[in-house]
């Protein structure tokens, strides 16, 4: 009795790990390494999810190759520089040519590292980096590798669309800059002075100050304080979390009235942590790829966007994933192969569809470009935030485009390319 | 003179911040000797219930019952878990509450998510009470910092002048002896960690809507309260609020100076050429540091008067 019971046992384990061989060589891998616990996991379970979703649309659509499925596989690095690299270890010896990551410079950092010494000594079973959110401007500058390609705007261009965009309002005068003092923030602080100074000369910079990060500052009333006897009409900060709200709040509670330019404070779940009148009480302005309320909006988008509502229960907010995966695909069907190098060569100035016109990953650098918005909050849209349930009661209202040709920067990128 | 008025006002309402949130861990550590790691932990709690019962029932309400629930369980991890780690030294309570933090974190996490919740400001408080020198003042601010001035009084002399106050310094002392005339000391330590707790929580209640209520809240104010306790002296709850205080002017004045030690030299006529590493040291502004300054007030006090400002012991 007991031996029948572990033979069928052992029967059914062959069977199910046979099965499991066999989808294994069907579909085309491709890992995540993002954080899925700490302080920072649901910003990567919301990146995973998103991604999930796109997979799960190509591959009912008729997959890839001619059926192939796309298959994202999850690892948590728990936002521990350390453990990315021993996840992507796992990568490597599960064999998964394709590795994605967007949360944190520092852990994209090491993967770029890494990848770069496997890829050299192991030809033939090179992997691909997909960037999806990391920004650092080096990646696509002096650290650029052929494996590695980036669908997300960097900094140097998140800034040069903000200034173009205060360019064009001339009730700007002064501004005042304030960074977070680590490689992110210096770098944006570099940015921002350069292209205040070629592209946008009238305005003047009254203050420029890098604060220490992460939230260990609890009171902002003295910067608050420092802004408001500097009389600067314009903020220009790239703080993000509780750097960026508890700075917008400081400003609200002691009635400072300034206009804020950032990259990352309008996010979904730091504008609701603020409430609607703080966000709403100084213009808090966005770049990004899209936005859902803004009236150019495809058509085809808002049937993904809605769609993408039914799967998660969450309002849209980055466009990245998709149009990532899109040309991703585009390009393996172009190498009519599933090999990195192939697919990195057809990646090579390949485009896509954009919220707003053609987007393209330029070859010289493997940095994309599409049109970037700029938006600010309102709570006067057609439609609000919606995330698992919750009615934010906000959105964004665009306050306009810049397009991919102003935002087009010189690199210093001399890229070493595998012979074929 | 705006600017003095500015750097001391804001300095207070900074330190009293700091009090309310240092003052529940100096309590606990001055009477029972036990380092409470999982403090910040109760302040978080105290904003998470303040958050949910604001919701339902509105923020007057929710300032009573989220700190006496707090209290509760504080008193209850005294009773059934504290207690019985206490016999195991100090080393086991440390680790205990060590532990404790990390399961309150990822218990919050698992009720109320992982991004910050929306916990705001009470509509009826949120209205400029006053303005100064181009800074409007919020009520709510204000009625924070009266709140906290009102804990320390209440605090203080129930402590030296009522009875209840002489048991507890007692039984901290002279455990067996007040044991022995008739007082459950046990049930003393139980209360005097469930009004530690109580504090942390009351401080989450009043400041989670100003800093923001997210799990990763706990964490980033570990740090600041261990250096005003020992700053202040372990154990000294008027230590906790002057050394506060001094923290809160000295970051606020700090942050306002934009000189460093290269326009210093520049003003008395010379120019500097260097490259590289040193250059970057005597670019930086005090404003820069300011936030190092309350880490470099720990570390000058521990080598001058290890004991703190007004501590009897040292650390």
């Amino acid at each position: 009795m007991l031996t029948n019971f572990i033979k069928i046992l052992l029967l059914s384990i062959t069977l199910i790990s046979y099965a499991s061989i066999t989808k294994a060589k069907d579909t085309i891998k491709i890992a995540i390494i993002e954080p899925m616990s700490g302080p920072l996991a649901s910003v990567g379970l919301d990146f995973i999810e998103g991604l999930e979703f796109h997979a799960e649309r190509i591959n009912e659509a008729g997959g890839v190759l001619g059926g192939r499925h796309i298959e994202i596989v999850p690892y948590d690095n728990a936002m521990v520089a350390e453990k990315t690299i021993q996840q992507l270890r796992k990568v490597i010896d599960e064999d998964i040519r394709y590795v994605t990551q967007g949360v944190g410079s520092n852990h994209a950092l090491n993967i770029i590292k890494t990848l770069q010494k496997h890829n050299k000594r192991n030809p033939g079973k090179e992997i691909m980096f997909l960037n999806h959110s990391a920004v650092t401007t080096s990646f696509t500058n002096e650290l650029c590798n052929f494996y590695h390609f980036r669908f997300d705007a960097n900094v140097d261009m998140k800034v040069a669309a903000l200034v173009a965009q205060m360019a064009k309002d001339p009730s700007i005068k002064k501004v005042y800059l304030l960074n977070q003092n680590y490689a992110y923030g210096q770098s944006f602080q570099k940015a921002a002075r350069k292209f205040l100074a070629e592209r946008a000369p009238n305005i003047e910079v009254v203050g420029d100050e890098l604060i220490v990060p992460f939230g260990k500052i609890l009171d902002f009333n003295p910067y608050v304080a420092k802004i408001t006897s500097s009389g600067a009409d314009t903020v220009l900060t790239g703080n993000w979390g509780p750097d960026a709200a508890r700075l917008i709040k400081a400003s609200a509670n002691s009635e400072l009235k300034v206009q804020f330019y950032t990259i990352y404070a309008g996010i979904p779940a730091g504008i609701n942590s603020m409430g609607k009148k703080v966000s709403t009480f100084n213009k808090v302005i966005q770049v990004t790829e899209s936005h859902e309320n803004d009236a150019s909006h495809p058509e085809w988008l808002k049937e993904i966007d809605s769609e993408y509502f039914k799967f998660s229960n969450k309002s849209p907010y980055s466009d990245r994933q998709r149009f990532m995966l899109e040309m991703f695909v585009k390009a393996v069907e172009k190498a009519e192969s599933t090999d990195p190098t192939a697919v990195g060569f057809a990646l090579e100035g390949m485009t896509g569809r954009g919220a707003h016109g053609e987007i393209y990953m330029r070859a010289i650098d493997h940095q994309i470009h599409f049109d970037m918005v700029l938006s600010h909050v309102s709570t006067d849209v057609e439609k609000t935030f919606i995330y698992n349930n919750e009615d934010f009661g906000m959105a964004y209202v665009t306050d306009g485009w810049v397009s991919k040709e102003d935002l087009t920067l010189p690199t210093t990128c001399k890229m070493k390319r595998p012979k074929i | 003179m705006d600017v003095i008025f500015f750097t001391l006002f804001n300095g207070l309402m900074y330190g009293m911040l700091l009090f309310m949130l240092s003052s529940g861990l100096t309590l606990i550590f001055g009477m029972m000797g036990v380092l409470n790691f999982a403090h910040a932990s109760f302040f978080m709690l105290g904003a998470y219930f303040a958050y949910q019962i604001s919701k339902y029932i509105g923020f007057i309400p929710a300032l009573f019952i989220a700190p006496l629930i707090i209290a509760f369980c504080g008193a209850m991890v005294e009773k059934y878990a504290l207690r019985r780690v206490h016999k195991f030294g100090h080393v086991a309570e440390l680790l205990f509450t060590f532990g404790l933090f990390y399961i309150i974190e990822e218990l919050v996490q698992m009720i109320w998510g992982k991004v910050p919740v929306g916990y705001h400001v009470p509509e009826f408080m949120d209205f400029t009470l006053f303005s100064m020198s181009g800074m409007g003042y919020q009520a709510y601010a204000i009625f924070t910092l009266l709140v906290s001035i009102a804990i320390f009084l209440a605090l203080f002399s129930v402590l030296t002048k009522t009875r209840v106050g002489l048991i507890i310094q007692a039984a901290l002392t002279h455990p067996e002896i007040v044991s022995s005339l008739g007082h459950n000391v046990p049930k003393v330590f139980m209360l005097v960690f469930g009004l530690g707790c109580a504090l942390a929580g009351l401080a989450g209640v009043l400041a989670g809507n100003t800093l923001g209520t997210e799990p990763s809240m706990a964490l980033s104010l570990g740090p600041i309260v261990f250096v005003v306790i020992v700053v202040g002296g372990l154990g000294s709850l008027k230590g906790a609020l002057v050394a506060s205080i001094l923290i809160g002017v000295l970051q606020t004045a700090a942050i306002s100076l934009d000189v460093s030690i290269n326009s210093f030299i520049e003003t008395i006529g010379l120019t500097v050429n260097i490259e590289s590493l040193w250059h970057i040291l005597i670019d930086l502004t005090i404003s820069q540091v300011a936030p190092i300054l309350p880490y470099l007030l720990l570390v000058v006090m521990l080598i001058i008067r290890p004991r703190g400002l007004f501590g009897n012991r040292d650390v």
